[in-house]
């Protein structure tokens, strides 16, 4: 076969355009994800019974079905069960959003257990109440700990984003699927949309790292 | 000051102190000694409800500590723990003053002019810029002092304050601690320095196998033990 070049040049303004639904897609659902994973981080290990077995119950389901399920749950099933229907780009938010606050409170329970238990001591010693002290003294130390793994999960979850292209989103997976519809160039859009991913995980990767090495020093 | 009544801990099945009673007035200093293991450090962390005790209670200025009033009481019982547990992420003066600025509603100012006046009373006026990490254990533990007093605490409590530290650096740690004593503050130390408890103690309580063995004066304790366990101790550890 004969690499055509010229077709990835033409398909180029397309697949940019869906890789920044893609940004877009992953950066919405991580600040929800880590909105969500911090409150079920703490709750995971409140001394609340409730609280405690509430966000298990939420990590264990949703860690244990697959995203593509929680994506046709939320666009499909959302709107029969509750009324709730939303378009394919809030619904690929919620969905993603709920997927990764999971994996995030599990990133920040360990990080705030990773806090040595004589800071807590030290902090309600002092008369600072639970929440004051996980608030001042154990979140601060906490966050530092878990960049590094968050970096990883916002990885992951632009990658995963790829499988809102199943509810008709046109992000970076969907736009290749269209532009190979048109032009059969399978191989050529395919490789073009690996790489295009690639150079965007592989920047994350780089800041990460950046922001880990700049908040030792400091 | 502080008054014990039947307190008892334990853990499951493991009985870690058993029918304690206690009185502490204000300021005495009570030093208690004791083998590892015997519920010495337990017992402290009893007195400010770190450790729950499984029955019994607790009385600081005549009122009973419970779930309610807990946070507020802590505020007056000043606590220094073996390894010192300063907050790494901040400076030694914002360490001083978080507690009195979130609970006191102190100005920044004022709590700041306590804070200087906190270090230079432990000899560390240079080093409230410093972080925990830049400071020797000798300092990181005379900060967490300081920490303490910030809260114009009516009662300390150390736990093995020197513990941690390397031999050259108890020192300096035992002198802020005399320092407190002779100011008439209210103490009640856990530690194997048996010399300093000698020195500093008013009151001597003996602690093994979960029970107050002995109480007396150091004279009393150190010189005519009388019961064989604590003869048996001071063997050991004089």
């Amino acid at each position: 076969m004969d690499f055509d070049f010229s077709l990835i040049a033409h398909s180029l303004p397309l697949l940019l355009w869906g890789a920044v639904m893609t940004i877009k897609i992953t950066f919405l659902s991580v600040i929800l994800g880590i909105m969500i994973g911090v409150l079920v981080g703490i709750a995971r290990i409140s001394e609340v019974k409730v609280l405690r077995y509430t966000a298990t119950l939420y990590v264990d389901f949703v860690r244990g079905t697959p995203l593509l399920v929680q994506i046709f749950m939320v666009y499909f099933a959302l709107p029969i069960l509750i009324g709730l229907k939303l378009d394919p780009f809030l619904a690929a938010i919620l969905a993603c959003g709920i997927n990764s606050g999971a994996y995030v409170a599990e990133i920040i329970r360990a990080g705030i257990q990773a806090v040595d238990k004589g800071q807590m001591e030290a902090g309600r010693s002092l008369g600072l109440s639970w929440r004051q002290a996980m608030t001042y003294i154990i979140l601060p130390q906490a966050l530092k700990k878990v960049i590094p793994p968050l970096g990883n999960e916002v990885i992951s979850l632009l990658k995963d984003s790829s499988l809102v292209s199943v509810i008709g989103f046109e992000e970076l997976t969907r736009s290749g699927q269209l532009v190979i519809a048109r032009t059969y160039g399978s191989v050529e859009i395919w490789l073009s949309v690996a790489l295009i991913y690639l150079a965007m995980t592989f920047t994350i990767a780089r800041v990460v790292a950046y922001v880990e090495k700049k908040g030792v020093v400091s | 000051m502080i008054k014990v009544e039947h307190l008892e801990k334990a853990y499951g099945n493991n009985v870690i102190l058993k029918n304690i009673n206690l009185q502490i007035e204000k300021g005495e200093v009570v030093v208690i000694i004791g083998p590892s293991g015997s519920g010495k450090s337990t017992l402290l962390r009893c007195l400010n409800y770190l450790e729950e005790p499984s029955s019994g209670a607790v009385y600081f200025a005549g009122e009973k500590i419970d779930a309610c009033n807990l946070d507020t009481l802590r505020r007056d019982i000043g606590m220094v723990f073996q390894k010192f547990n300063l907050f790494p992420h901040m400076t030694v003066l914002e360490n001083i003053t978080l507690a009195p600025q979130k609970l006191k509603k102190v100005s920044p100012q004022v709590a700041r002019d306590n804070a200087l006046q906190l270090l230079q009373k432990v000899g560390l006026e240079t080093k409230s810029a410093a972080y925990p990490e830049q400071l020797s254990g000798g300092q990181q533990q005379r900060v967490a002092i300081a920490r303490a007093l910030a809260m114009q605490p009516k009662v300390m409590l150390f736990d093995e304050p020197t513990s941690a530290l390397d031999p050259e650096m108890v020192g300096e740690v035992l002198n802020v601690i005399t320092t407190l004593a002779k100011e008439g503050m209210t103490m009640v130390i856990v530690t194997h320095e048996m010399n300093f408890a000698r020195q500093v103690a008013d009151r001597i309580l003996f602690v093994a196998d979960g029970g107050i063995l002995e109480s007396g004066s150091p004279e009393e304790v150190f010189d005519h033990p009388q019961q064989e366990r604590t003869k048996a101790f001071l063997s050991k550890v004089l």
